[in-house]
């Protein structure tokens, strides 16, 4: 079988655009974030579409406006957020399988529900590994964006492969509306008292304008007579409580210690309800006991 | 004292104990953690450490009667690891301790003062955090604790030495950052083309030699990983 390199050209993109695969699980012992896609299950979607293994590189896009045009034949995956997709100026679906020839140019144009998009292409993105990972993070890959002018390498074989069994399962997109996060209490969650807890989960909170790859903060605020904690352990999907009352759910990029009270943790399967969400939404806690 | 045990739903465990987990007490942190990786390691996907806390991330939990029991047994196990010594070069010039000025000033103590007091202790490496290499260290003299800045500088460059609360610290990569920078050490602190990318671990004990700006301008230009004493 061929097995050629060839190249993605980023002929346009927004701010917060990166290469994505499970992460550098067995690095925080160093301090190293983790790192994975902030929507798992979208990503991993991609891959068994496209018959990949489970940590081959995608593209996660967060911004509307990105344009890529790849050089050479294969199969693409999209999934996570619905946007207005066009191959080569047609609309396409937004979702699923797409055949890929020479020169063909992607575009992800009106993000129109969730926020963040994958892009997965038959044998990965072949981006440089460091730590065991290609996802971009400062301080430990060269560039921790995709910039314009980039070109990321893939493998093609000439050709577009063919699938053993094309699958025409459809992208499930309903949790990009879901309300409702499933969390446990976290470690410090018996220190809040029984009133501000009932507030906690009796009220609605939207999503500020402070996002980015390492956490989301809450725009509510919560009375909170807490003290900071003595560092310990953070993951994705923890919510800590700053001093001054504010909410931040960790995400993929968080740093691996905190010093603040870890209130609650995020359910694994509907942190991806979290990520979607764009500044200005809402959602509801819902308390899972342990 | 046994640590607590606290369940966060089924992929999360986090082992606690009331008190700050430094000096002698670190072996027992340490030993523990070595223990539950052994004996887990096929449910695993990693542990994590804090001050008080050891959290072991599953891929899948064993019955909760099954840790307990292995942590009640393992409090009398005292298999002791290997610790090293490492000393780090740090300049201390004022044009490198950007901060070291206005922390004299503040505290009403010479310059040299501070930096005797800063490179007579030895540090203990509690555990990696905040960010990629970032050494919590204990053991600052509580002469020098000093308050954190109440507005954070933009960016601290890699390799500067600084003092934040009762805690010292290197910043392993350019960073914002609310500590006093005091020195800076030409020494890496991190290396992501390097695996394992830092080159000492929780349980070792971190020194400060002081160095001439010459003497830093010369290890600057080949940084390397230091050796163990």
């Amino acid at each position: 079988m061929i097995k050629d390199w060839t190249f993605a050209k980023i002929l346009a993109t927004g701010p917060g655009t990166s290469i994505r695969d499970l992460g550098r699980l067995g690095y925080a012992q160093y301090g190293v974030p983790l790192s994975g896609p902030a929507d798992l299950q979208a990503f991993q979607w991609n891959n068994h579409l496209l018959q990949n293994n489970e940590n081959d590189a995608q593209l996660e896009v967060s911004q509307p406006g990105f344009k890529i045009q790849f050089l050479a034949p294969t199969l693409i995956s999209i999934s996570g957020a619905l946007s207005k997709a066009k191959l080569n100026n047609k609309l396409i679906h937004n979702t699923g399988l797409q055949k890929i020839n020479f020169e063909d140019i992607l575009e992800i144009g009106n993000i129109e529900s969730g926020s963040i998009i994958y892009i997965g292409v038959k044998h990965g993105f072949q981006s440089e590994q460091i730590l065991k990972s290609r996802s971009q993070l400062k301080g430990i890959t060269k560039t921790f964006q995709i910039a314009k002018g980039d070109e990321v390498p893939y493998f093609t074989n000439q050709e577009i492969p063919l699938l053993n069994r094309l699958s025409q399962v459809k992208w499930n997109s309903r949790y990009l509306s879901e309300e409702v996060v499933r969390v446990f209490p976290g470690p410090e969650w018996n220190l809040l008292t029984p009133p501000i807890q009932e507030f906690l989960l009796g009220q609605p909170f939207h999503i500020s304008t402070m996002k980015n790859s390492m956490a989301v903060q809450l725009e509510e605020l919560i009375p909170n007579e807490i003290p900071g904690i003595a560092s310990a352990p953070v993951f994705p999907g923890t919510i800590q409580l700053t001093s001054g009352g504010k909410m931040l759910c960790l995400l993929q990029d968080a740093q691996v210690t905190g010093g603040y009270p870890r209130i609650l943790q995020v359910m694994e399967d509907d942190l991806r309800i979290l990520a979607q969400k764009k500044p200005g939404q809402k959602l509801r806690f819902l308390l899972v006991k342990n | 004292m046994n640590p607590e045990i606290k369940h966060i739903g089924p992929k999360l465990t986090e082992i606690s104990w009331p008190i700050w987990m430094v000096g002698d007490l670190l072996l027992k942190r340490i030993q523990v953690e070595k223990a539950i990786q052994k004996e887990f390691s096929n449910s695993i996907l990693e542990t994590r450490a804090g001050y008080q806390t050891i959290c072991i991330h599953w891929k899948e939990k064993p019955e909760n009667e099954v840790l307990s029991k292995f942590l009640n047994q393992v409090q009398k196990i005292s298999e002791s690891p290997e610790f090293n010594v490492w000393e780090i070069p740090v300049c201390y010039d004022l044009s490198l301790g950007k901060d070291l000025k206005a922390v004299s000033e503040t505290k009403s103590m010479h310059i040299q003062e501070i930096i005797d007091l800063h490179s007579e202790s030895s540090y203990q490496l509690n555990f990696y955090g905040f960010l990629p290499g970032f050494m919590y260290l204990s053991g600052l003299n509580p002469l020098l604790t000093h308050p954190r800045k109440s507005v954070p500088d933009r960016s601290i460059e890699a390799g500067s030495v600084a003092i934040g609360g009762n805690q010292t610290g290197i910043y392993p990569l350019n960073s914002p950052g609310g500590w006093h920078v005091i020195g800076k050490t030409p020494t890496p602190f991190f290396d992501p083309f390097c695996d394992p990318p830092v080159w000492a671990k929780p349980g070792d004990q971190i020194r400060f030699t002081p160095i001439t700006m010459a003497e830093y301008d010369r290890m600057s230009a080949h940084p390397i990983f230091p050796k163990a004493k």
